[in-house]
């Protein structure tokens, strides 16, 4: 059986969509491997995609047969009539796809092509973030700095004070950042084990909420709370930082502090716990 | 003669000019009549929950200690007196005149040593570290804009836009309600003052574009007009679906 010439232009405008297709995907990897352009990645994307579908609709519009095709069987059956279906479905398979190994083959390379541009952004997955989750800038012996870079003496604070810290040459670590909140000494109920970790009322903690990761910079003197902008999470400073309200889980991780002999106020470890939101992989 | 006078003229509104800058609640003179005067109003107006001698009763505390600065950013800002104690006080036109203001926060002075009413100057102040000082300790609560914001718990930041320079210093080294201190040590009066300029930059700057909407910032202003936009292109749509 041979074309039609109506079907003779549709195999070609298929075979350019599937040709435009593949091109685009085989674009898209390189485009992807040498760095990347958000906007040239999505034309591409989308002409590959587009491609594919236009190919794809074309084929089914014009070359498959048109139609569902209903007759009755005969009762009583026919011998043999069940082999003549067969032979009729076949027929009609050999007909819309059999035929058509050209078609077949430029399919395969557009998605072929595809694939291989969905496989690169898998490497991208890496490298290993390593430790980075685990630790921050702080040390013992690490001394607090405003942001302007200013070391933090006890006397900066009154009582119902606050300010943002970082570690001495890192106020550019986003992770480290940390509220120095001055309360009455009397108030704190330290955790165990906590006792000593703060310094005269003194008192800090990782300015990054443990639900979502935003600047928990929002501090209520009169109740002693951390309230968190983004999901309203709320933190009691006098009890650990531990969560009160809101959908945070985990309390603040809070920095042991001390004084040094210079009246410079000093980190003596590093937070009690990863800072930010919960990982999987995060210990308890 | 004639010049003379004109220079005397000049003189002293140069005077009044920088009296006003300076804020000229903070020059005025402290008598004992003042104080006398002041307390007297205040057990008229305030004792009922501050008790008599300020030292504080179940609807309201103690404001021993508070200071001028207390009572005067609290009577200024109409913050009080309040008609119920059990909900945030908030901004409204002074219940007293300046002169009864300053009786009563000499009064509230003179029961314990608290914050004086800041000397602030404008002249001195720096408008680029007061943007930078603002966005580190105030925007987090009152918003980058000084337009305010919730703070959880049925509370507010109030909006600064109508707050004048004493009043801002001021409620930075009292910490009222909720919102913490920033004493001395903490932000120098330069820092303070800078803070105060800034809030008057912005205050006075104008929004050429129209409404401000508490100058959110672009996402939040880009998000509004996309709805209130598109929901017009889609009410003319229907409109002119409507007449075909």
């Amino acid at each position: 059986m041979n074309d039609t010439k109506t079907e003779k232009r549709a195999v070609r405008r298929i075979a350019i969509a599937f040709a435009v297709s593949t091109v685009a995907g085989l674009s898209l990897a390189l485009v992807y491997i040498r760095g990347g352009n958000v906007q040239a990645e999505g034309i591409l994307l989308a002409l590959a995609l587009g491609g594919l579908g236009w190919g794809l609709a074309e084929w089914a519009g014009k070359l498959m047969p048109a139609g569902p095709e209903v007759g009755d069987y005969a009762d009583p059956p026919v011998p043999g009539a069940e082999e003549e279906v067969a032979g009729v479905v076949e027929e009609g398979w050999e007909e819309s796809f059999g035929r058509r190994k050209f078609l077949f083959r430029m399919l395969g390379a557009a998605a072929a092509a595809m694939g291989l541009a969905l496989v690169f952004p898998i490497r991208s997955l890496g490298p290993s973030p390593g430790t980075s989750l685990l630790r921050t800038s702080w040390a013992r012996g690490i001394r607090m700095v405003r942001e302007d870079g200013r070391l933090v003496q006890a006397s900066d604070l009154a009582q119902g004070g606050v300010i943002t810290v970082f570690p001495e040459g890192h106020t550019d670590q986003a992770d480290s950042q940390t509220l120095l909140i001055r309360v009455d000494p009397a108030t704190i109920q330290a955790p165990a084990g906590r006792e000593d970790w703060t310094a005269d009322g003194l008192i800090a903690y990782s300015k990054i909420c443990t639900h979502a990761g935003c600047p928990v910079g929002l501090y209520r003197v009169a109740t002693h709370d951390l309230f968190c902008p983004c999901h309203q999470s709320t933190f009691d400073v006098l009890d650990g930082a531990k969560p009160i309200a809101g959908p945070a889980t985990r309390a603040l991780p809070q920095l042991p502090i001390e004084v040094d002999d210079e009246g410079y106020l000093v980190a003596r470890d590093d937070f009690s716990e990863p800072v930010g939101p919960s990982f999987w992989n995060m210990p308890t | 003669m004639r010049r003379l006078r004109r220079v005397l003229a000049i003189g002293f509104a140069g005077v009044l000019w920088a009296a006003c800058l300076s804020g000229v609640s903070a020059a005025q003179p402290v008598s004992q009549f003042d104080i006398e005067a002041g307390r007297i109003l205040f057990e008229n107006a305030c004792s009922s929950c501050h008790g008599i001698g300020g030292t504080g009763t179940d609807m309201g505390p103690s404001v021993i200690g508070s200071g001028a600065a207390g009572a005067d950013f609290m009577l200024t800002t109409g913050r009080m007196p309040l008609d119920n104690h059990l909900k945030q006080p908030v901004r409204k036109p002074p219940a007293f005149n300046p002169t009864e203001i300053h009786r009563i926060s000499e009064y509230v002075a003179s029961l314990g040593p608290g914050p004086e009413i800041p000397d602030v100057d404008l002249e001195r102040a720096d408008l680029v570290d007061g943007h930078r000082l603002y966005a580190e300790n105030c925007a987090a609560c009152h918003s980058s804009g000084g337009a305010g914001g919730a703070v959880g718990a049925g509370l507010e930041a109030p909006s600064l836009a109508r707050s004048n320079p004493v009043q801002v210093v001021q409620a930075m080294r009292i910490g009222p309600g909720a919102m913490p201190v920033f004493g001395e040590q903490t932000l120098s009066d330069h820092e303070a003052d800078s803070i105060a300029l800034y809030l008057m930059h912005l205050r006075d700057s104008g929004d050429p574009g129209g409404l401000g909407m508490g100058r959110i910032g672009p996402i939040a202003e880009g998000a509004i007009a996309w709805i209130v936009g598109l929901g017009l292109l889609v009410l003319v749509c229907r409109w002119i679906g409507e007449k075909e």
